[in-house]
């Protein structure tokens, strides 16, 4: 098992590639929807009423908030929901991916892990777009959180 | 040989089994060698293999322009074209009418909306729509209604019964120069009573345009004997090619409309300082038409000949109000519309916990292409409080079997995950 930091394949922190393990062992795409939708429960939830334009990612089918911020010991943490549970699965598998990393970790982290998963070929182009967008809005926004000196 | 209608055979009883052999991608495997269960016909039909050898053909043999050259492939590509024409004139019972070729309803509206509305309309002249219409049939009278300042009435429908507030259409039409009004919903599939609405929007003065893109494939629409000034429809909701739909139009409309479109095609004569236009259908054809995809239409329509138009209506009904009935009766599942006599092969569904998207994804990953979204109908859908639907709609390749299994499948999907 490799412990990486997420610049692609081969190279994924020690939680998310035991997640892609378990879902590349799933018996079929029923088996990995039903693993989605445990992850989703687990997702730190962005509450509704903290649901706003700002925390919003364009481009989904599904309506879907994002929020970046720091844990206790100033690594990178990621809230989240969405209405669909598929979406929100998404993003909890997201959130494990990028725990506790480095800012720069974060915004140098490859989307390329939800393809190892057998999840991108289940999904529609508009929402494996979605998912990408997702990820590329958690990426901004970790930059921002650096401050414009780095 | 001019073609005519006489080459159409007697058309037999719908034989499914049959029908299906003519449609190469229902041997289609999906993931897990599931096979295609094709349920998504309400936004597009699966093609027979005779419309798509019949455009590959036209590339193969005789692709060339239309109404210009004298050589041999421009004679055989015209001649093709323009059979496809009359194909469609007959199809749909228009031989006193025009048939403009368009890409697709929604252009077929633009047309009416450019061409007719806004050279005959001025400000506060008014134009009544129903609230069902697809966005083809809001979007372009909402623009002619911020250039014009015409104004826009709406006619409601029951949220139970599903059915227009006809009441409330004849005050509408009161005093209204056109209606635009949908033949069968493509959410609810309720067929509304064009006949009746067709005569009351006349008797008010007022001229009607139907939407008919989903009455197509389940219906033998005529035209002329329905009496409405403008019908528009697409071919590829009726197992022909995309690209491609008409605007029927009624002689004395077809006189009032101005073209919107100038170029090739459309002209008699073009001198420096002034054009003059073509008098019949191509004064609203500019440029090089859609020669392949008309030949592919009037396939389909040879190939639909074959078949018996009210029994593939009565198939695909039987077909929705078994899909409708057995979806009811999953706990948590809420059925709109309704699948009374005349009305379309459609069920729109929602789970109350089950994600529309989730749902559909998950009847993906078993073979089930269904549509799922607000399909292009928001008003509509606000109406019942919602933002989407899942949609099952049903063609006459689709059996018994693949409703009841696609049933059993959204059962097995609302049980697990829900």
């Amino acid at each position: 098992m490799s412990i990486g930091v997420g610049s692609g394949p081969g190279d994924w922190p020690e939680a998310l590639s035991t997640i892609i393990e378990d879902f590349s062992e799933a018996f079929d795409a029923n088996e990995r929807y039903e693993m989605l939708f445990e992850l989703a429960e687990q997702v730190d939830e962005l509450p509704l009423d903290e649901w706003t334009e700002a925390s919003k990612v364009h481009g989904c089918q599904s309506e879907a908030h994002i929020m970046v911020g720091l844990n206790e010991n100033g690594g990178f943490h990621l809230r989240g929901a969405a209405d669909s549970k598929i979406v929100q699965g998404l993003i909890a598998i997201t959130t494990v991916a990028l725990e506790g990393l480095s800012i720069a970790q974060v915004v140098a982290f490859s989307p390329l892990f939800v393809e190892e998963m057998g999840i991108a070929s289940a999904l529609s182009p508009s929402r494996a777009n979605g998912f990408l967008n997702m990820f590329k809005k958690v990426q901004v926004e970790a930059a921002s959180l650096e401050g414009p000196d780095g | 040989m001019t073609w005519s209608p006489s080459q159409w055979p007697t058309p037999l009883r719908l034989d499914v089994k049959a029908a299906r052999k003519d449609f190469p991608i229902l041997k289609r495997e999906m993931s897990g060698g599931r096979p295609l269960v094709y349920l998504d016909n309400s936004a597009t039909t699966q093609k027979p293999q005779q419309v798509i050898d019949a455009m590959s053909t036209y590339y193969r043999t005789s692709n060339s322009n239309v109404h210009r050259s004298a050589h041999t492939l421009a004679e055989e590509a015209t001649l093709g074209f323009e059979e496809s024409r009359e194909k469609i004139r007959n199809w749909f019972g228009a031989t006193e009418s025009r048939v403009v070729f368009t890409s697709g309803t929604t252009e077929a509206i633009n047309l009416a909306a450019h061409s007719w509305a806004k050279v005959n309309l001025s400000e506060g002249d008014v134009v009544v729509l129903t609230e069902m219409e697809h966005h083809a049939d809001i979007v372009p009278w909402q623009m002619l209604a911020s250039e014009k300042g015409v104004e826009l009435r709406w006619v409601p429908f029951d949220l139970e019964t599903f059915e227009l507030d006809m009441g409330a259409y004849e005050v509408a039409v009161q005093g209204a120069s056109l209606v635009g009004a949908v033949h069968t919903s493509n959410v609810l599939g309720v067929r509304n009573p064009v006949e009746l609405m067709v005569e009351l929007a006349h008797q008010a003065g007022a001229k009607i345009l139907i939407d008919a893109a989903q009455a197509a494939p389940h219906d033998r629409i005529g035209f002329d004997s329905l009496g409405a000034d403008f019908l528009a429809l697409s071919a590829h909701k009726m197992g022909g090619p995309t690209g491609i739909g008409i605007l029927l139009i009624q002689e004395d409309a077809f006189q009032q409309m101005q073209p919107f479109m100038g170029g090739g095609d459309m002209i008699r004569e073009v001198h420096f300082d002034y054009s003059t236009y073509q008098e019949n259908e191509h004064r609203f054809e500019a440029g090089t038409p859609r020669i392949a995809e008309a030949i592919g239409w009037g396939a389909a329509i040879d190939w639909l000949a074959k078949w018996d138009m009210e029994s593939v209506h009565e198939h695909g009904l039987e077909l929705a109000r078994f899909t409708a009935d057995s979806l009811r009766s999953i706990p948590g599942m809420r059925v709109f519309g309704r699948q009374a006599e005349r009305d379309g092969a459609v069920v729109s569904f929602l789970h109350d916990t089950m994600h529309a998207n989730d749902l559909a994804a998950m009847l993906d990953a078993q073979g089930f292409a269904v549509r799922t979204g607000h399909h292009c109908a928001q008003p509509l859908l606000r109406r019942f409080d919602i933002a989407a639907t899942n949609r099952a709609s049903f063609w006459l390749y689709n059996t018994r079997e693949e409703a009841s299994a696609f049933v059993e499948a959204t059962r097995d999907i609302c049980q697990r995950f829900s």
